[in-house]
């Protein structure tokens, strides 16, 4: 029995060294994962909503966008089957985690939303003007039940974004002058709230984008936001923040808000994606 | 028709591939400005509260420039004298000199976060006075727990330091542009940028310093 243990043992070990990406984990496994490696105000900060995770209600948004999916749908009269996430037409499993990226077909760098608004066009017909495409918000829209569903198949990857083509890397860079961009009425830029680690706004904890085992859990949306009593996306924070920043409004899945989505998710890169997440 | 000052040949790749992608309009010192002002990023034609547009908003000037370019980093020597002398420049004192207001009003405005947002909602400054959000950022009251940290606590200010002269012109400058001390502070300059009126920059100060006030209980 003891040699049995040791011979478990060194494999164990190496399973742990190589961080916590695994899918087989649940999304409140993942975040204690998270938890037991760093010792962070923003991850703990919410017991209640922890306790809450098993019975998130983006789960129900989820299998709604499930079927969605499956359902033949639109002008034309097609599946989301054949939708190429980055890792072929259909194929879910961990393709959020590695977006966004750039594809081929249409020269671009594309996020999870643009990618997901382009094949609905292409594939089912579905014109800009259609609410499935228009309605981009809140847990009984098309979007954010297709997002949560496509989300929730990356639950325990780890981010991990293509740098491989030119654009990728501009976009990324880009993204990157935005996040410590000042500007506005309040001389605000991303980095004045997202840039130390145990900070906060009132009684809100903040993330540290510096410190990735922190910053996996602020991006990882689609997540249900307990105040807003809905789902939530990437592209919805990103509006949050430009707003609370006074600094206008950004276009839903303009290249601005891509890029600055691709820094977030390179800064994220190598830590589980906590998906869906549950958030304050 | 690109003429770039500083480009490195990296950067230009870039500015070639994405010149091909989403054809330039015109020319913007780097890639996120770009995508700003040129390629459709913000609805820049909004109106603001202020009488601008978000196309203003989104324009920086001097000492913004000059900050951002630190990115992570913390400010270097020259950066600081440069933001300073900056920010020295802009400060614009009352004609009838520092004087305490109304610490009530002030307390309320330290406590709202109202005003001056733009987009999907829009703030009404005819219904509702913009506020400091002083709270976002500092504790004050020591009887309110939602505080935030990413500025100092400021209990007990006035208690601690008097009412001098020399204090409230400190406090009164910092209010109004606090890189004249901390250059390239995450703060932002209430008094400059028109985020406060006169009178309300005094009612703030009489929470901070009025020994009646909260804050110095």
């Amino acid at each position: 029995m003891f040699n049995r243990t040791l011979l478990v043992l060194p494999v164990v070990l190496a399973f742990a060294a190589t961080a916590s990406a695994d899918p087989s984990m649940a999304p409140e496994e993942v975040l204690q994962s998270l938890i037991d490696k760093v010792d962070s105000k923003y991850l703990t900060q919410s017991s209640q909503n922890i306790m809450m995770m098993p019975d998130n209600p983006a789960y129900w948004v989820a299998e709604e966008g499930e079927e969605l999916f499956m359902e033949k749908r639109g002008p034309k009269n097609a599946s989301l089957e054949g939708c190429d996430f980055g890792k072929g037409p259909g194929v879910l499993e961990g393709a959020y985690t590695e977006m966004p990226r750039y594809f081929a077909d249409t020269g671009k760098v594309m996020d999870l939303e643009s990618r997901l608004v382009h094949c609905m066009m292409t594939l089912q017909g579905f014109s800009k003007k259609d609410a499935a495409i228009k309605k981009r918000h809140g847990s009984g829209s098309d979007m954010m039940k297709l997002q949560t569903y496509i989300g929730s198949l990356s639950n325990g990857y780890a981010w991990n974004p293509p740098m491989d083509h030119p654009m990728e890397t501009a976009m990324r860079d880009a993204g990157k002058e935005l996040f410590y961009r000042r500007a506005g009425t309040l001389d605000f830029s991303c980095n004045t709230c997202h840039g130390d680690t145990g900070k906060r706004i009132r009684a809100s904890v903040l993330p540290n984008i510096n410190v990735p085992e922190e910053w996996t859990k602020a991006i990882s949306w689609p997540a249900f936001r307990v105040g807003h009593d809905n789902v939530r996306s990437s592209q919805h924070r990103v509006r949050g923040c430009y707003w609370q920043m006074r600094q206008g409004r950004i276009e839903a899945t303009s290249d601005a808000s891509i890029a600055l989505i691709s820094y977030w998710t390179d800064a994220a890169r190598g830590q589980p994606a906590i998906l869906p997440d549950m958030k304050r | 028709m690109i003429k770039h000052k500083n480009y490195t040949t990296p950067a230009l790749t870039l500015v070639a591939i994405l010149f091909a992608t989403f054809s330039y309009t015109a020319v913007a010192d780097s890639l996120s400005d770009s995508l700003i002002f040129e390629q459709g990023g913000f609805r820049l034609s909004q109106k603001t509260q202020e009488g601008g547009t978000v196309k203003d908003r989104l324009t920086q000037d001097g000492i913004q420039k000059v900050c951002s370019k630190l990115g992570a980093a913390s400010v270097d020597s020259n950066t600081a004298a440069s933001v300073t002398s900056m920010a020295r420049e802009s400060i614009k004192k009352p004609a009838g000199g520092i004087k305490l207001g109304d610490w009530k009003k002030g307390e309320a405005v330290a406590r709202s976060g109202y005003g001056f947002r733009v987009g999907h909602k829009t703030d009404d400054h005819s219904k509702r006075e913009a506020g400091g959000n002083c709270y976002a950022c500092h504790q004050l009251d020591p009887n309110e727990i939602a505080f935030g940290t990413l500025g100092p606590s400021l209990t007990g200010y006035g208690k601690l330091r008097g009412t001098g002269e020399p204090i409230l012109n400190y406090a009164y400058e910092v209010i109004y542009n606090p890189h004249v001390y901390f250059p390239c502070t995450h703060m932002p300059r209430f008094g400059h940028n028109n985020v406060l009126t006169g009178q309300q920059i005094s009612d703030v100060m009489a929470y901070l310093f009025d020994s009646a006030s909260p804050v110095n209980q």
